[in-house]
């Protein structure tokens, strides 16, 4: 590929996600909004709340790390669109694909709470920096089931490229089946990727006024609220590549339809969970994490080797 | 981490008032709490000395959004007690039915305001939403959702219809229906559980020792109730239950409001079943006669309590208010002890705190209207002092500061 | 009224110099003028042997020459003994209670702030509810405090002015 190709490729994901996401954020708050019988806001929400962030000024804390505060929104958006990428879509090919893309894929999705941690930590406010630590103890908390969920699939398939992996569950639907739990798993630690209820303890308003983002405003406000909004759509679309293999080779119309329809689903269960829960002490969502959730995960991984041994 | 002392207050989202708690943590835990008081204090007891009766009566009113009523009526009752007034039946009941239905919406608040304090959202617009039908009740009963300036001294300013009378039992079947789904909610959902049993603590003995009244009190296993106790209005013909809890942490109390809920549905239909024919007020003197009378009153928060000391003219000569909130917020520090920096939201929303009510005196506006203004430069070094003063440590911010002016 | 008797004999038997003191006003309510020097016994006794545990509030008032205090001691049957003291405006000083009533605490500051009261043995806090920068010597609910002995007199604005 030409430099000019790669540009306009990157160019092009980069206005499909953003509006992907985007439209995401539209459908997960009206969805949050009918389950709390309010009527929700307006499908141009959304970017109605970025083009005012963007228009308004951007204040650094005199004491913070000007530099690192201003890049990273930026490194959070780029790593979330690096990682969307790596996924396969409506088909089973993604537009990068090599043994290994799932670790990749995982390890990019990480780099988002990482510069939540960072950005918040060099915004010197007391509030960012508790907010940050916060953030920095949960991704230990829920990284780990999450990797254990996205890699039982992977030794069921024995293939560490996601592409193979969709590939193989296309051709063996029934095999995806076996995966309900890390399914869930999955799910529950995605909720906590993306800081929602219940595990929105780095920006609970109530507890630390805006967590990491306290001193954030303008347009790297603006960067951040995207770039998380990419990635409810990158992480949906992870777990619909992994957990969802259904209907690959039905030609573009039809993936893309149930490409939406699978994604549309999974907001729908994240927005319910965030619905019908409160939020959990720091403490508890780690031991959550660490008492029910990795053994569920390791269950699956046990499932996946059984099954593997069986069929051998 | 380091020990480190943030600011909760003035202005912080958790509190919808300015009070000004400073927290000293150790990683997430709270080692120490200092509480700072007296942001809305509005000069209420001083300008009530100036106005006459009826016109401190509506100032009272407006001690608390909230429990405006609660306010209004424990000072009439004292006024009334030293003109020796002798209130029609009728107008007892009525004052008795706002009070509950005051109750309903104070509690139904409290639920809404504790659900968004754990960042549970859906039940914070639940119980507003049935909240709702208790406030459009207002309107149509008294003319007014906040504020009702039902009470005037020997009786009420107006008659209920039986239309009316009928329309609220119909609410109250509503909010009955809602308040044992709520009660389901509350004891039955694991994320709920999980953040409200076991925080913010009080003892038997040191809610005892600490003077906590209202739900606070009884959650606690304080057995006390001004309506049981010391009957005013109606209560002394009504039969109702003290719900007392002993779980002593924010469970419990969110559960004996909600039992109390139950318990206020009850007293209503009774109220409006024994409701008595006849006059809603007797004639009252402009002028009240010297003396004295202290009045209590259960509150939906807890014991409010208004003494009064006449001295022959149209002006009261001294008013004192005690809201409840003033009360159980010494229990405070003593609640999270210990506790989590996370729980700290609720385990103050969970004496349901009023601070308007709690500091109800002045503003140093000078009467001439010459106001103080502070530039903003200015402004900004009393705030860095003040908290510094305070032992929030802004160090290089200072630093950077002092240069920038040399 | 036959709790109210009982409490009102058991005071003037345990101290003398009451006995002429106790009133009762109405069902429920009894008022009892206590000298400054024994108020603490009075009020300790009431507290500790007749389960007058509550203490709901201290009412400071201003009635010319000197500052009237009321204790409202509530009791589980619904009675308040009110105990009334005084202290001469000129050396307004009274012990504290919060011995007796750890609660009680609030209530004092509140009569050193709005009455220039004068709280001995009251443990060491912030100020409440009035202002960090309320001049000195200003006490808003004495009856000869008018708005107008403000003006400036405000901390803030000196402060402003030395930036």
């Amino acid at each position: 590929m030409s430099a000019l190709s790669v540009i306009l490729v990157f160019l092009g994901y980069f206005l499909l996600l953003s509006f992907l996401g985007t439209a995401a954020e539209y459908i997960d708050r009206k969805l949050y909004a009918r389950m709390q019988n309010r009527i929700g806001p307006p499908w141009f929400q959304p970017y109605a709340d970025l083009i005012k962030l963007a228009a308004k000024e951007d204040l650094i804390p005199e004491e913070a790390n000007s530099a690192m505060f201003k890049f990273m929104p930026v490194l959070a958006m780029t790593a979330v669109l690096t990682a969307y990428l790596h996924i396969p879509l409506w088909n089973s090919t993604p537009l990068i694909s090599f043994n290994g893309s799932i670790i990749v894929i995982v390890y990019l999705l990480t780099i988002p709470t990482l510069t939540f941690f960072l950005g918040g930590w060099h915004s010197t406010s007391l509030y960012s920096m508790i907010g940050a630590v916060r953030t920095l103890t949960q991704l230990f908390a829920y990284e780990v089931p999450l990797l254990l969920a996205v890699l039982s699939p992977a030794v069921l398939a024995h293939t560490w490229s996601i592409a193979d992996m969709s590939e193989f569950y296309s051709n063996n639907p029934l095999y995806a089946l076996t995966n309900s739990i890390g399914f869930l798993v999955a799910l529950v630690a995605l909720q906590g990727k993306l800081e929602r209820v219940p595990f929105d303890m780095p920006e609970a308003e109530t507890e630390i006024v805006g967590g990491t983002f306290t001193e954030y405003s303008g347009r790297l406000l603006a960067m951040f609220r995207l770039a998380i909004d990419m990635e409810v759509i990158v992480g949906a679309s992870l777990i619909a590549a992994v957990f969802l293999p259904f209907g690959l080779h039905f030609g573009l119309v039809i993936g893309v339809i149930l490409y939406l329809i699978k994604i549309l689903f999974i907001l729908l269960l994240l927005a319910l969970l965030r619905t019908v829960t409160a939020r959990l002490r720091i403490e508890q969502m780690v031991v959550f994490c660490w008492k029910y959730l990795a053994p569920a995960a390791l269950a699956q991984i046990f499932i996946s080797l059984t099954l593997n041994w069986i069929v051998k | 981490m380091a020990r480190v002392t943030i600011p909760i207050g003035p202005q912080h989202p958790a509190l919808k008032e300015p009070e000004s708690f400073i927290v000293t943590l150790n990683g997430e835990n709270i080692v120490n709490l200092d509480m700072r008081l007296g942001y809305n204090h509005r000069g209420i007891e001083k300008a009530c000395e100036q106005r006459t009766y009826v016109q401190a009566l509506y100032l009272l009113e407006r001690v608390c959004g909230i429990c405006s009523h609660s306010h209004s009526s424990c000072f009439i009752q004292a006024v009334e007690e030293i003109a020796g007034l002798q209130l029609p039946p009728r107008a007892v009941y009525i004052r008795t039915l706002i009070a509950e239905l005051e109750r309903v919406h104070s509690h139904l608040l409290w639920l809404g305001v504790a659900g968004h304090e754990i960042g549970f959202d859906t039940l914070l617009m639940y119980s507003w939403r049935d909240r709702e039908a208790i406030m459009d009740l207002f309107a149509s009963l008294t003319g007014n959702r906040v504020n009702y300036g039902m009470n005037t001294l020997g009786g009420v300013r107006r008659d209920f219809t039986k239309e009316q009378l009928t329309e609220v039992l119909k609410v109250i079947d509503i909010c009955e229906e809602r308040t044992k789904y709520y009660i389901e909610v509350c004891t039955q959902e694991p994320t709920v559980i999980n953040r409200l049993s076991g925080v913010g603590t009080l003892s038997h003995d040191d809610a005892v020792r600490l003077g906590t009244i209202g739900p606070t009190g009884r959650a606690s296993g304080v057995n006390k109730d001004v309506r049981r106790e010391d009957p005013y209005l109606a209560y002394g013909d009504l039969s109702f239950n003290v719900i007392v809890d002993n779980h002593n942490d924010v469970f419990g109390r969110a559960v004996v409001r909600l039992l109390e809920l139950m318990e206020t549905y009850k007293m209503i239909r009774q109220i409006i079943a024994k409701m008595p024919d006849g006059p809603i007020t007797v004639k009252a003197p402009r002028k009240v006669p010297a003396g004295e009378a202290f009045s209590r009153y259960e509150a939906p928060r807890g014991e409010d309590t208004h003494y009064v000391k006449g001295n022959g003219t149209d002006k009261p000569e001294r008013v004192r208010v005690r809201a409840p909130t003033l009360a159980n917020l010494q229990s405070v520090a003593k609640m999270l002890e210990n506790n989590n920096l996370a729980d700290l939201p609720i385990a103050i929303a969970a004496i349901d705190p009023c601070f308007s009510c709690t500091d109800r005196m002045i503003g140093t506006i000078s009467s001439t209207g010459a106001r103080d203004s502070i530039r903003w430069d200015n402004m900004r070094n009393y705030s860095i002092k003040w908290y510094r003063k305070q032992g929030i440590d802004f160090t290089d911010l200072n630093r950077k500061l002092a240069k920038k002016q040399e | 009224m036959a709790n109210e008797e009982t409490i009102k004999t058991e005071l003037s038997r345990k101290f003398s110099f009451l006995a002429d003191k106790i009133v009762i006003q109405r069902v429920r309510r009894i008022f009892v003028d206590v000298p400054q020097e024994r108020f603490h016994d009075v009020c300790e006794f009431a507290a500790k042997k007749m389960e007058f545990s509550n203490l709901c509030i201290i009412t400071g008032l201003d009635d010319g020459d000197n500052l009237q205090f009321i204790y409202h001691l509530a009791r589980m049957d619904g009675i308040v003994l009110n105990l009334r003291t005084t202290a001469p405006k000129s050396n307004p000083v009274i012990k504290t209670i919060t011995d007796i009533f750890p609660g009680g605490v609030i209530y004092e500051r509140e009569l050193i702030d709005l009455l220039g009261a004068k709280v001995e043995g009251i443990p060491h806090g912030k100020r409440y509810p009035l202002p960090d920068d309320w001049p000195a010597n200003q006490f808003p609910l004495r009856k000869d405090w008018k708005p107008e002995m403000l003006e400036g007199l405000s901390g803030r604005k000196e402060e402003a002015k030395n930036g």
